[in-house]
């Protein structure tokens, strides 16, 4: 490999996908559409969101090379970005067909299913991909993935923790750990999650902006609010309808009577108070 | 030895239509409108969502069932009390039911990017007429 691929590469790993463009286009025309180039085109262009150039980028280079599992994982996610699923699936097939045990390959098929609802079979897929490289990030953030479809929100933030512990250099790790935390209510987790995530990859708005939704969550007026963000709000109401309806059970209709009131103007509360927050802490920003 | 997990099984999505509402959002109708308005949701949320047929009857049977609940225990007790808060208990049961049916497909949709729609106007709509109705009946058969 050239030392123009290889520049390319580093800056792509160090999250600089425009630098990466720009270094691609230097190389010679004869090496412009080999298979890896493409591929790190492809890598460059979805990072800036631009899918429907990963898309050409992709078809481009199998009509150079003919039939290449990393230019078909590309096309694959860029048909499902596109929601194309049908073609999605024929592109990551045939690149399985080529390579059965491509770890990348097997979670693109698995978030392909996922999203079709389909998802025993993307769990087993996952699994195949998990027994051949267990600790590849691509297998974790699948996994993660899968479990928060499934509902599972406990295993997604286990999973994201393991993913944490064995890559802590990696910012997507930090940032699902983000998300897994906040889906479970633990603030400060998320936003420390969703920090380092956006201190490793400034550039990534992302991870900005949900470690600014945090830092709205650890405001102190959210505070009241921790109970239904930690436990959720089914938790939240059940106790205190519990509560309302004891009060009342042993004869303290009165005290019932506050407690529901209280109740009533806490529900008021965290209506009103996180959008005023987020406007506050939004413009403390600019 | 993948053979079965390598054939294709996705087929075209239809083309995505009105965005559901986040199932967890509709405990707050349910609390304030009672079971019907739960149901109601349910149903129109199970219907974004593309529920299969038997669980959509899960749902409409649960409300019916809340509505029943609700309408005995009206019949069984004096004063207004027990009948408002059994209307937020059955209406609570009700939720559960929903929620336990669309947890999944709601977070399934999430991923193929239909973000939740608001519930604030459909869900004050629901759980005020759906209340007042509610009421209206147990006056009307019990009272």
């Amino acid at each position: 490999m050239n030392a123009t691929l290889h520049h390319a590469q580093a800056l792509l790993a160090t999250g600089r996908p425009e630098q990466a463009l720009t270094e691609l286009s230097r190389l010679p025309a004869n090496e412009v559409t080999g298979s890896f180039a493409m591929q790190l085109r492809c890598a460059a262009l979805s990072r800036l969101d631009r899918w429907a150039e990963v898309g050409d980028a992709a078809r481009a280079g199998l009509a150079a090379n003919g039939p290449d599992p990393g230019l078909l994982l590309w096309l694959g996610r860029s048909e499902h970005e596109a929601g194309r699923d049908p073609q999605a699936e024929r592109a990551l097939l045939d690149g399985l067909a080529m390579a059965p045990e491509d770890v990348d390959l097997l979670c693109a098929y698995a978030d392909l299913c996922a999203a079709a609802g389909q998802l025993d079979k993307a769990g087993k897929l996952v699994d195949l991909a998990a027994a051949r490289a267990p600790q590849a990030p691509v297998v974790y953030a699948t996994r993660i993935q899968l479990a928060h479809a499934r509902g599972d929100d406990r295993e997604a933030q286990r999973i994201s923790r393991e993913f944490v512990g064995a890559h802590p250099e990696n910012p997507v790790a930090h940032a699902l750990l983000g998300g897994t935390s906040a889906a479970r209510g633990h603030v400060d987790a998320a936003y420390e999650g969703f920090r380092q995530a956006a201190a490793a990859r400034p550039t990534e708005q992302l991870f900005a902006e949900s470690a600014m939704e945090l830092r709205v969550a650890r405001h102190p007026l959210m505070r009241p609010l921790r109970p239904i963000l930690r436990f959720g709000a089914l938790k939240t109401w059940l106790v205190a309808v519990a509560l309302i309806i004891g009060l009342r059970a042993i004869g303290l209709p009165v005290l019932g009577g506050l407690l529901g009131f209280v109740w009533l103007a806490y529900c008021v509360y965290s209506w009103v108070v996180p959008p005023l927050v987020r406007k506050w802490v939004m413009r403390s920003w600019r | 030895m993948h053979d079965d997990l390598f054939r294709p099984t996705i087929r075209e999505q239809p083309p995505p239509g009105k965005p559901p509402w986040r199932p967890e959002s509709i405990v707050y109708p349910a609390f304030f409108g009672g079971p019907l308005a739960a149901a109601t949701l349910g149903l129109l949320n199970g219907h974004r969502l593309a529920l299969p047929a038997g669980q959509l009857a899960a749902i409409a049977g649960a409300g019916v069932a809340g509505v029943a609940a609700r309408i005995t225990v009206g019949a069984f007790t004096e004063g207004n009390s027990p009948v408002r808060l059994a209307g937020t208990v059955c209406g609570l049961l009700v939720w559960l039911v929903v929620l336990s049916l669309q947890r999944r497909p709601f977070r399934v949709a999430t991923l193929r990017g239909h973000g939740p729609a608001r519930l604030i106007g459909p869900g004050l709509l629901a759980a005020i007429v759906c209340g007042l109705f509610e009421a209206l009946l147990i006056v009307v058969l019990v009272r």
